[in-house]
């Protein structure tokens, strides 16, 4: 019988500050205005290292390893197709344009994976490297939400167009997308909702799909990750999501309601153009930080769910599972509450909320490790380019986070 | 003897296993060298060159992390578990740090890397941009404003305006006057080599007083415009001389063009240095900037129409009463027309270069708070023959 390993906690911890990254983060900033943001790729790798050497797990700091030229290379190459396809935009040539749009489409999940194997290959921890091991043909596989996405939304408009009435030039006050007759409201409304209900689908199914193949296919030092959740786990995840949501809306609709009813006497009093002008303005402004604020609690919800369901039940291979005790309400509030720092400096409190953000979660997971943290080895891992990982920060996929 | 040696866990990568060094810092011309001392029984003795290590960055001046890691690529990483004695080592070998790491620990640096921003961002505005749309709108071709003026002038028509009701007589009249300006016009060295674009003039009613060039040379005038010179005393068919050479103007030096790229280059360049602190910043300055840069081309034209009509041997006054007169007319702001686009009827003060760009932007409704602002000071600078800024 093989003897019984012991099995130790280690912590994971942040020492960073929010006062010390918003000194790192203003440099960024003042270096991409003086370059005219060409400094984005530098700037992207100091804050990858500020994140990473200040987190700390088992005593040793992670390192980004990222190299610099590749990441200068990758921004530069997406940076120029964007502005290819912006120019295409911009001055009507349609076909270059759509042409740009679908070939990026069919790229995404390429990018996706490129940006995996980039960031995983970047991180070191004790000298061994992170691995994304999936093959292409893999990634592609669990894409099939994003093609199912476009065919359930190209069958519906299939089917919807018929029913809707030509926008014709006779008719220019009537909304241009009403149905030719009322009885047919009802087929249109249903199909809209049927294909949304099969999109949310498919796009929770994409993420399962994508995080468990991160999990899966990764490695280190020769150690193949762990993952247990199922789809169903990610459903419910979402549905409280939306329920939550439903609740923002409407808790929001009845405090706007009951301050429009306070206010609306002192608006009469304001006339002619400028008068119109302010209440476009405040119009609008409204319905936009009603969308932010309403899906806000949501969204930090879903982040946290998320968060506890990946990191409580993932691992690698037999040596090591890890554990979190975030509390969903705690950090709920501390998005909100960041949110709304930000919105009222105008921004300048993103650094304090984004290192704040991460210390909550990264400081909230523990390792239990069987048989100590010397024994992985190094293993060849296969350099890859850092276009892909340019073009997942741009839509959003941020290196830290 | 060498400098004072440093104790450090090495992690080979061949192995998470951490293996006891001694490490040193040699001063050399590129930077310090690092020399590595294995104390582990193995005996083994590695030396890097400044340039193929990446060290750690520096992000205070107050506080250091516990541990640092210096990245030695294919030999792995190198773990310090006291960084101060590290930082120390390396000032001895000389190490310059970099401008970032220099900003993000000394208050000087930072504040004089602030005052190069403030002044960046200045000469971008003011001379960055502007240059770059013009080296950009001269690569745009002819050809495609014209569709593009084409393509605006179909949307107009179908939603904006109904066909003139000015009798054909009176509209051979005002077109004959245009022909001379036009002429006139082609006898003008042209800002753009080579951008001499036919020069068209067309009326349409359903709009209060107003003008507009679209791109690729078509002017429109509404006969609101024309009624409205008619009945105000001193002004007559040389005023609506005077705002056409104006329409003329955009049209020579390719504003729609140009504003198109303008807030193109403003977006992508404000949104990669602005973007990170909020979206709200780097949108708002590039529609404030871009406001700006519309007033620049009314000012512009408004010098091009002053010069023009001197060479046409043609007064600059009427113009100027007729602008005055318009903007006086509480009836000619606002929204007294139905149907009238948004940008397009408070633009009324005469002429709005980026009307197929408004159209595309309906909504844009605070426009003419920022384009065509201080008309008496226009009128007043057309009147006597002279523009400020021209330049």
């Amino acid at each position: 019988m093989a003897p019984r390993q012991k099995i130790e906690r280690h912590t994971v911890e942040f020492t960073g500050s929010g006062g010390e990254y918003f000194r790192v983060w203003i440099v960024n900033v003042l270096l991409n205005v003086v370059t005219l943001g060409l400094y984005t790729p530098f700037a992207r790798r100091r804050k990858a290292q500020y994140f990473y050497s200040h987190t700390f797990v088992a005593d040793s700091p992670l390192e980004f390893i990222g190299k610099q030229r590749k990441m200068v290379f990758g921004f530069l190459a997406f940076a120029g197709l964007y502005v290819a396809y912006e120019i295409a935009v911009r001055t009507g040539q349609d076909t270059a344009s759509s042409l740009l749009f679908f070939g990026f489409a069919l790229l995404l999940p390429w990018l996706w994976g490129s940006a995996m194997r980039f960031r995983l290959a970047s991180t070191r921890w004790r000298g061994v490297r992170l691995a994304f091991t999936a093959s292409w043909k893999e990634v592609y596989l669990a894409s099939w939400p994003v093609f199912a996405i476009a065919a359930v939304w190209t069958a519906a408009f299939i089917l919807i167009d018929p029913m809707m009435g030509s926008a014709a030039p006779a008719a220019k006050d009537a909304p241009a997308f009403a149905p030719k007759a009322p009885e047919l409201i009802w087929p249109v409304v249903a199909m809209g909702a049927v294909a949304l209900v099969l999109t949310l689908l498919c796009v929770i199914r994409l993420e399962y799909n994508y995080r468990r193949l991160l999990v899966a296919r990764a490695r280190i030092g020769g150690q193949a990750g762990r993952w247990k959740p199922v789809y169903g786990d990610f459903v419910r995840v979402w549905l409280a999501t939306v329920g939550m949501f439903l609740l923002c809306l409407l808790a929001i609709g009845l405090a706007l309601a009951a301050g429009s009813a306070l206010v609306g006497r002192g608006w009469g009093r304001i006339e002619g153009p400028i008068g119109a002008v302010l209440a476009v303005l405040v119009v609008g402004i409204g319905v936009v930080l009603t969308a932010v604020l309403a899906s806000l609690p949501a969204r930090a919800y879903r982040e946290a769910r998320m968060f506890q369901l990946v990191w409580n039940n993932v691992g690698f291979s037999h040596i090591a599972r890890s554990k979190t005790d975030l509390r969903t309400g705690a950090y709920v509030w501390l998005r909100v509450r960041n949110a709304l720092l930000t919105l009222l400096t105008l921004g300048f409190y993103r650094p304090f909320a984004v290192a704040t953000e991460y210390a909550a979660k990264v400081g909230s997971v523990t390792l239990w490790i069987k048989g100590g943290t010397d024994q992985l080895a190094g293993q060849l891992v296969e350099q890859q380019g850092a276009f892909g990982d340019a073009a997942a920060d741009a839509l959003g996929l941020d290196l830290i986070g | 003897m060498g400098p004072a040696s440093l104790q450090a866990r090495w992690f080979d990568g061949r192995s998470s296993r951490a293996r006891p060094v001694a490490l040193q810092l040699w001063p050399s011309p590129g930077g310090p060298e690092l020399r590595l001392q294995a104390l582990d029984g193995r005996c083994e003795h590695l030396a890097f060159r400044h340039g193929d290590v990446g060290w750690p960055e520096r992000w205070s001046a107050g506080r250091a992390p516990p541990s640092v890691m210096v990245d030695l690529g294919r030999a792995g990483s190198l773990q310090i578990d006291d960084p101060a004695a590290w930082q120390a080592a390396l000032a001895l070998a000389g190490r310059k740090p970099p401008l970032a790491e220099r900003m993000q620990t000394r208050l000087t640096v930072l504040l004089a890397v602030l005052v190069v921003a403030a002044v960046a961002v200045a000469a971008f505005y003011r001379w960055g941009t502007p240059w770059a749309a013009a080296q950009l709108t001269r690569l745009v071709p002819m050809r495609w404003e014209q569709a593009l003026g084409t393509q605006a002038l179909a949307q107009i028509d179908e939603n904006y305006v109904k066909p003139s009701q000015l009798a054909p007589a009176r509209q051979a009249e005002l077109r004959q006057q245009f022909d001379r300006l036009a002429a006139e016009a082609r006898r003008q060295p042209p800002p753009y080599r080579h951008y001499q674009p036919e020069l068209k003039l067309l009326f349409r009613s359903g709009m209060p007083a107003n003008a507009f060039a679209l791109p690729g040379g078509t002017i429109v005038m509404t006969d609101a415009m024309v009624a409205r010179a008619a009945r105000e005393p001193g002004t007559g068919d040389t005023a609506l001389m005077g705002v056409l050479a104006h329409e003329i103007g955009h049209v020579e030096y390719r504003h729609t063009t140009r504003l198109l790229v303008e807030q193109g280059v403003l977006q992508a360049g404000l949104g990669l240095a602005l973007g990170d602190v909020s979206s709200l910043i780097s949108s708002g300055s590039a529609l404030l900037t871009g406001l700006s840069y519309q007033r620049r081309h009314e000012t512009q034209s408004d010098c091009y129409a002053v010069q023009l009509m001197h060479a046409a041997h043609l007064p600059t006054a009427p113009m100027a009463d007729l602008l005055l007169a318009i903007d006086r007319d509480p009836r000619s702001k606002g929204t007294d027309s139905p149907g009238a686009p948004a940008s397009a009827a408070p633009a009324a003060s005469s002429a709005s270069a980026a009307a197929p760009a408004s159209l595309t932007h309906p909504g844009r409704s605070v426009d003419w708070l920022n384009t065509h602002p201080d008309t008496a000071g226009r009128a007043q600078r057309i009147k006597a023959g002279e523009a400020l800024d021209c330049g």
